[in-house]
């Protein structure tokens, strides 16, 4: 830490930094940020920044408002649209308590607490997310559907495509900030991006999704774009996911990996798939946050809405990809529920506690999903004993409700808080009139 | 034949263990040759004559110039048994001259390695020296103080010698950098032990012309050769590890860096933890004058460390996380890390040098024994204490000496093997049989470091404002403000003033507290408030006065003081009630009078106080108030010290609240009887409802009451009541007036027709009420109807009566059952208080104890009627006759109770903590801190409390959902 203060301190005076903005994410997932001059950052690193935690949306409640901002010196980074010199950089913080304790409401920490529980079984719990977003034209009339950025299809290169300098633009300002991007490319629907970030460890791939948003956003608005995260946009083309791969390692050995195994994936890995498995369905309102995420999840396509896991089976929820001889360091699995909206702290942090819960459990993993689940009838998937997904926001917060294992990853003052706004996200919609109702009911 | 059993009786004598064995040694070896009484003799004097006997036997015996030495090194030393036995020729170092200084040492180091393999020969030398010094020492020629300087003279040559041979080895890259070594840790304060990693810091400063880069470069790969010859282990074995860990950055850090990167470092980032370690630098090797410059420069960080604004929490989070880290194994034998052990004394010493090294200079040495010393002369610490603590401390020290030269190896805990502690003991000449005096030894010297412990930090403070006329040096004023502040008073001026009030006016009071407040000061120091343990302490103190028994027992029982700091700290309750009748604190004295009170020991108390005051109420129900209020302090007290458990809790308070209820009740119908000048003319009793009912009063629940009257034989109804009405005004007047002691609230109101209707009613007119009007509840609130005060037979009429309301045939109708549950969840939404967090309200809260007690219910009115084992006033009784008919699952059943019990534990601690009936978990930090602290949660995580009942009442409330609106 040491080091990296003083690093951070140095470069702020040799780039002549103007503003720092610190970073925390809400419990909905939301970037909040506070920014403050760079003569404040010494003591902002030894007592932290106070606020009102009373303003953030689920901070408070627990004690009172009062609430510290401690930057995080290893996440230091320039904001590269704001231009290199006398710019702006950012720093996420853990939040605490005026007394040194943690605050139970912080996010990050639920994830940290987390990843203190693998820690101390002996693992390190690595990600990493294939996101996938819209590019859209211009602002959305009331009322209408909104434009994409272009008509193109899956892998498509178009001639003089706005995408294309979209997302060159936008892996460079990502590079910029330190995070590697593996992949990139045209999604399946017009105007749908998918960017693949390196895989490194869950902490901070999660503090790399909440950067990743708000550049996509940053550079699209440089081209008069817009981006957007929403799960489901169109009836009619696929969401946005994030198919996430998982991997456990202990020290640096893979710990998925057994030579010689079916797909050489290890007991440890087939334990911790059956631990997703086990509670899937408990941990989707996590994983699915939003009211419009389920129309992506039970939407067909590659939206996984059912619980079963496949070798290279993109109907599955969960998929073991294809073994690369002489790699055993990248055994992983992929996760495939999480949409693109999600709070990535929490998200991490039940997907990990569920893997857990079945390498401690020693859970028996259900033979493979074969066939394209999504093709099978009912009564097909009832045999074989595959259960399905929540289709709803209301039935993901009845189930979750009810999760012990939730409960005890999110700590009691997440859970509690995540249920009511939920709820609420869920009554108020139920009050809302479509336009689907109003062509096929106005004329009775 | 005679001269073996002479052999073996002298080798008994000697102290061999396993003579046969040593008579075979001895027999097949060269020592056949020696004259037997001058080879006992010399193993007589080893710690372990069995081992050297062993050595001696393969030593060639004519190069032994002094036996009883050689058996001494033998006996105490395997591992340099086994290099002289090796290198015989190495005998010699036994009767060396002792080295003048360090740098004589340094030139003969210097001299003697010069040769072709010089890191062999460094090895080879380094050996002979510890040799030599620990001939010495285990013939008492070094004493503790003169060995560890020795041993880190010994250090300082060996670094100097691996300076020069790694400069040699890299000829270019020296001609770029000065160098220093600067000692750290043992080495540096020149208190070495015989084995250690040996702490460093490497400075360095290019040499004119040659860039900072290339310089810092090529002093990193001298100082990392340097750190490799002393480290690395080879045929020739090895030094000792060379640790640079305490650098800037730690092992992250650069390995070498010049001063002014120190200095900028420590500047900013350092933490406290990094200060205390700079007390011990010291210029150990290479240039020296560098390495002054580099101490010079980090002076004043040391000792500015204590202004800093953690400093308190971070070094008493350092101390715990110390005693955490040691495996429980070895907690009770480590020397060094555990309680009562060498870091004890070193970290108390180190924090009293940072608090007051600031103003004072004289107290600015590494050295432990010079820095006590130090302590002492300038009052710091008393001289007794000072003298105790080096005795301490030496032995300790010595003892590690001993038990590391066996195998040199880096160990600081004492052996749990008979031989190992035999021969320990004999080389500490402790009394008694060597192995068990050891052992005693040990524990009592723990014992007694850590109430010194106590003493260096407070004791001082005492004489800080001692008014005894003394020519003795003490703490100033300023001195022991800075202490206080440092120990985490907050408001260390008035903590000053209330330690000088305590320790000075009576004599005889003064003096127990002068001898107490050491360790009570520590205790309020690690609770919740230390200033308000403080204050509370003196209040009750003042309260006391010379009270014979509390000074005696203050002063004889360490428990009681302990006590009294645990309930001066927590509990604003315990302490109100305390300063009314301080003499309560008796009761503290043992486990014994924490215990309820025998039902009929109590009531016979109560008899006697009454008939004592019979002919003035006011006076008898004072006394009786009084009588309650002792019990009070009695279950509190239990609750704080011993954890009694809430449902114990709440059954020993209701007894009480009984027993004098019904006296206070005796006394009111007298009063009311001499008042109108005949015999009662009715019947009488109070039933009791609600917790009160239940047996689950908590300390500040009321009392619910029914008053019920039954007109004797030929007395109207009409003329009956006036008078049964008049005892019940008579009783709440009696029982609710100003008075020292508290009151005993009574309530009413769940009578028929609530706060309108009669106050008192007849039997018949109950039950006329209840066949006519009564509604469902009504039934509910009968539902916990028990015996209260009065005549036993209208009390079972009474019951009789109640029966037929709260178990109706056939249990409840669906209606019923409708209304109960729209009561409820009307209740749910109305009677919490504005601006109240319901998942942390603990009555009316989600998963709170309303939920649960109406799951109860409601399963007791539907089913009670069939099942006699569900008719009990009792929320957990019922819980549990439900599980048991199987109306509820067991996992269900467990969820309620625990939350049940959890919910109403806070709420018992709350009254406890802030003195007052709460039923929200607070919010703020400080009443949490107190809140966890009643309740024994560790300290630092305040919020586990909140964490925890979320966690509990979760499940009731899930439960709860479930059975009370589902099924």
């Amino acid at each position: 830490m040491d080091k990296q203060t003083e690093y951070v301190l140095r470069a702020i005076e040799e780039r002549d930094i103007r503003f720092v903005r610190l970073w925390f994410t809400d419990v909905l997932g939301f970037l909040k940020s506070v920014a403050i001059a760079p003569a404040e950052l010494e003591s902002a690193f030894s007592e932290g920044i106070g606020f009102d935690g009373s303003a953030i949306e689920g901070f408070t409640r627990v004690t009172e408002s009062d609430m510290v901002a401690m930057p995080d010196p290893s996440t230091f980074q320039m904001l590269p649209w704001r231009g290199t010199q006398q710019g702006v950089a950012r720093m996420f913080c853990d939040i605490k308590l005026p007394d040194g304790s943690p605050a139970y409401a912080d996010t990050r920490q639920v994830l940290k607490r987390s990843l203190e529980k693998a820690a101390k079984m002996g693992f390190t719990f690595y990600t990493h997310p294939e996101i996938e977003f819209f590019l859209f034209k211009g602002d959305r009339a009331e009322g209408s559907t909104p434009t994409p950025s272009d008509n193109a299809g899956f892998f498509d290169h178009t001639p003089q495509g706005a995408d294309n300098d979209f997302r060159r633009a936008a892996i460079t300002t990502l590079e910029q900030m330190g995070i590697s991007v593996e992949f990139s490319h045209h999604e399946g629907a017009p105007g749908q991006q998918e960017i693949d970030l390196r895989y490194a460890d869950a902490l901070t791939t999660a503090d790399n999704i909440m950067t990743f948003r708000l550049v996509m956003k940053e550079v699209a608005l440089q081209q008069d774009l817009h981006a957007s995260f929403m799960p489901k946009p169109f009836r009619e083309h696929p969401g946005s996911g994030m198919h996430t791969h998982m991997s456990l390692f202990e020290g640096d050995a893979n710990a998925f990996y057994e030579a010689g195994a079916r797909h050489s994936l290890s007991k440890t890995g087939k334990q911790f798939i059956a631990g997703l498995l086990v509670h899937a369905a408990e941990i989707t309102a996590v994983t699915n946050q939003w009211v419009n995420s389920y129309k992506r999840l039970t939407g067909g396509g590659e939206a996984p809405s059912h619980v079963c896991w496949g070798h290279n089976n993109r109907s599955a929820l969960v998929r073991v990809p294809m073994y690369k001889p002489d790699k055993a360091q990248s055994t992983r699995i992929e996760y495939r529920a999480f949409d693109s909206a999600v709070n990535p702290y929490l998200a991490f942090a039940v997907t990990l506690a569920a893997g857990l819960k079945g390498i401690e459990e020693g859970y028996e993993l259900p033979p493979e999903a074969e066939d394209d689940v999504w093709s099978l009838t009912d009564a097909e998937r009832r045999a074989m004993g595959i259960a399905s997904l929540p289709t709803s926001l209301s039935e993901a917060l009845s189930l979750m409700e009810k999760s012990e294992l939730v409960a005890e990853t999110l700590g009691e003052h997440v859970f509690d808080f995540f249920l009511k706004n939920k709820r609420a996200e869920w009554n108020d919609y139920r009050q809302q009139i479509s336009e689907w109702e109003y062509n096929r009911y106005l004329h009775h | 034949m005679s001269r073996d059993i002479g052999l073996a009786t002298r080798l008994i004598q000697a102290g061999l263990l396993e003579v046969s064995a040593g008579i075979e040694t001895i027999e097949n070896s060269d020592l056949i040759k020696l004259d037997p009484e001058l080879l006992c003799q010399a193993l007589a004097k080893s710690a372990n004559p069995d081992q050297a006997l062993k050595y001696l036997s393969r030593m060639n015996l004519d190069l032994v110039k002094d036996l009883d030495l050689t058996a001494m090194i033998f006996g105490s030393s395997a591992a340099f048994a086994e290099h002289l036995i090796l290198y015989p020729e190495d005998l010699g170092v036994l009767h060396l001259d002792p080295p003048v200084n360090a740098v004589s040492l340094k030139d003969q180091f210097l001299t003697s390695t010069s040769e072709v393999d010089s890191t062999a020969a460094l090895k080879r030398r380094y050996r002979r020296q510890v040799i030599s010094l620990a001939a010495r020492d285990l013939s008492s020629k070094s004493d503790f103080a003169h060995t560890s300087l020795e041993l880190s003279w010994i250090a300082d040559a060996v670094l100097e010698t691996a300076l020069e041979i790694a400069k040699a080895e890299l000829p270019v890259e020296a001609t770029h950098a000065m160098i220093a070594v600067i000692a750290m840790g043992k080495t540096g304060a020149q208190e070495l032990n015989y084995i250690s990693d040996v702490d460093v810091i490497f400075v360095a400063e290019p040499i004119n012309g040659v860039s900072d880069e290339q310089a810092m470069s090529s002093a990193t790969k001298i100082c990392s050769t340097l750190m490799k010859i002393c480290s690395e282990q080879t045929e020739d074995g090895t030094i000792w590890v060379v640790d640079a860990a305490l650098r800037p950055e730690g092992k992250a850090g650069a390995l070498v860096r010049p001063v002014a990167s120190h200095v900028s470092y420590y500047q900013r980032w350092a933490q406290t933890w990094e200060f205390q370690a700079l007390l011990k630098a010291r210029a150990a090797a290479g240039d020296i004058e560098l390495g002054e410059r580099y101490c010079e420069a980090i002076q004043p960080f040391i000792w500015d460390a204590s202004t800093r604004e953690n400093f308190v929490d971070d070094t008493r989070r350092m101390r715990t996380r110390v005693e955490s880290t040691i495996p429980d194994k070895v907690q009770g034998r480590e020397l060094k890390l555990g309680k009562g052990g060498l870091r004890d004394i070193e970290f108390a010493i180190q924090l009293l040098q940072m608090v007051h090294g600031r103003s004072d200079e004289s107290l600015r040495v590494p050295n432990t024994l010079q820095a006590i010393s130090a302590l002492a002369a300038g009052g710091y610490i008393g001289r007794v204490d000072a003298t105790a603590l080096v005795q301490a401390y030496t032995w300790l020290r010595t003892l590690e000496h001993r038990i590391q030269m066996q195998q040199m190896q880096r160990t600081h805990t004492l052996p749990t093997n008979e031989v190992e502690l035999r021969s320990l003991g004999r080389s500490m000449e402790v009394l008694g049989e060597p192995a068990a005096g050891l052992n005693q030894a040990w524990e009592e010297r723990a014992i007694q470091v850590r109430s010194l412990h106590q003493k260096l930090f407070y004791q001082p403070l005492l004489d800080a404002v001692a008014v005894l006329p003394t020519n003795s040096v003490r703490l100033g004023t300023k001195q022991a403000l800075e202490r206080l502040t440092a120990l985490g008073y907050q408001d260390a001026a008035a903590a000053l003033r209330h330690i000088e009030s305590l320790t000075t006016g009576s004599q005889r009071r003064a003096a127990i507290q002068r001898t107490l407040l050491p360790v009570m000061l520590a205790w309020w120091a690690d609770g919740p408030s230390p200033d308000v343990g403080l204050l509370a302490f003196r209040r009750l103190s003042e309260a006391l006065g010379d009270t014979p028994w509390y000074l005696s027992s203050l002063r004889d029982d360490a428990q009681i003081a302990q006590r009294v700091a645990t309930i001066t700290s927590g509990s604003e309750f315990l302490v109100d009630l305390l300063l009314r009748a301080p003499e309560s604190l008796a009761l503290l004295a043992d486990d014994e009078q924490l215990q309820p009170r025998d039902n009929a020991a109590l009531q016979a108390e109560v008899d006697a106080l009454i008939d004592r005051n019979i002919d003035d109420p006011v006076k008898s129900v004072g006394a009786l108030r009084a009588l309650r209020r002792r019990e009070l302090v009695r279950t509190a007290a239990a609750v704080m010290l011993l954890n009694q458990p809430v449902d114990q809790t709440g059954k020993a308070l209701t007894i009480v609240n009984s027993i004098v209820l019904d006296a206070a009740l005796r006394v009111a119908v007298k009063s009311v009887e001499k008042q109108i000048g005949q015999s009662l003319p009715t019947k009488f009793a109070v039933m009791a409802l609600g917790r009160f009912g239940g047996g689950e009063l908590g300390f500040g629940s009321d009392l619910d009451v029914l008053f019920v009257h039954d007109p004797l034989p030929g007395v109207a109804e009409t003329d009956a009541t006036p008078a049964a009405l008049a005892v019940a005004t008579e009783l709440r007047s009696l029982l609710m007036a100003p008075h020292p002691d508290p009151a005993i609230e009574i309530d009413a109101d769940l009578r028929p027709e609530g706060k309108k209707g009669a106050l008192v009613r007849s039997l018949d007119s109950y039950r006329a009420y209840y066949e006519r009007w009564s509604i469902t509840w009504e039934s509910q609130a009968l539902l916990r109807v028990e015996f209260g005060a009065g005549d036993p037979e209208l009390m079972s009429r009474f019951i009789e009566l109640v029966d037929l309301v709260r178990w109706p045939a056939n249990g409840l109708s669906n209606e019923q059952i409708r209304d109960i549950r729209v009561l409820k969840a009307r209740m749910e939404s109305e009677r919490l208080p504005k601006g109240a967090d319901p998942s942390t309200h603990l009555k009316l809260g989600k998963g709170g104890l309303s939920d649960i007690e109406w799951a109860a219910q409601l399963m007791q009115l539907k089913f009670g009627y069939q099942h006699p084992q569900l008719r009990t006033t009792k929320t957990i009784e019922a819980l549990q006759a439900s599980a048991e008919l199987k109306l509820i699952s067991q996992a269900d059943c467990n969820h309620l109770i625990e939350a049940w019990q959890n919910a109403a534990n806070i709420r018992n601690a709350l009254i406890l903590a802030l003195g007052k009936q709460q039923d929200q978990i607070p919010r703020d930090i400080l009443e949490l801190k107190k809140l966890s602290f009643v309740l024994g949660y560790p300290a630092g995580e305040p919020n586990l409390v909140v964490e925890n009942y979320l966690k509990t009442a979760r499940r009731a409330r899930e439960v709860f959902e479930r059975i009370f609106y589902d099924s």
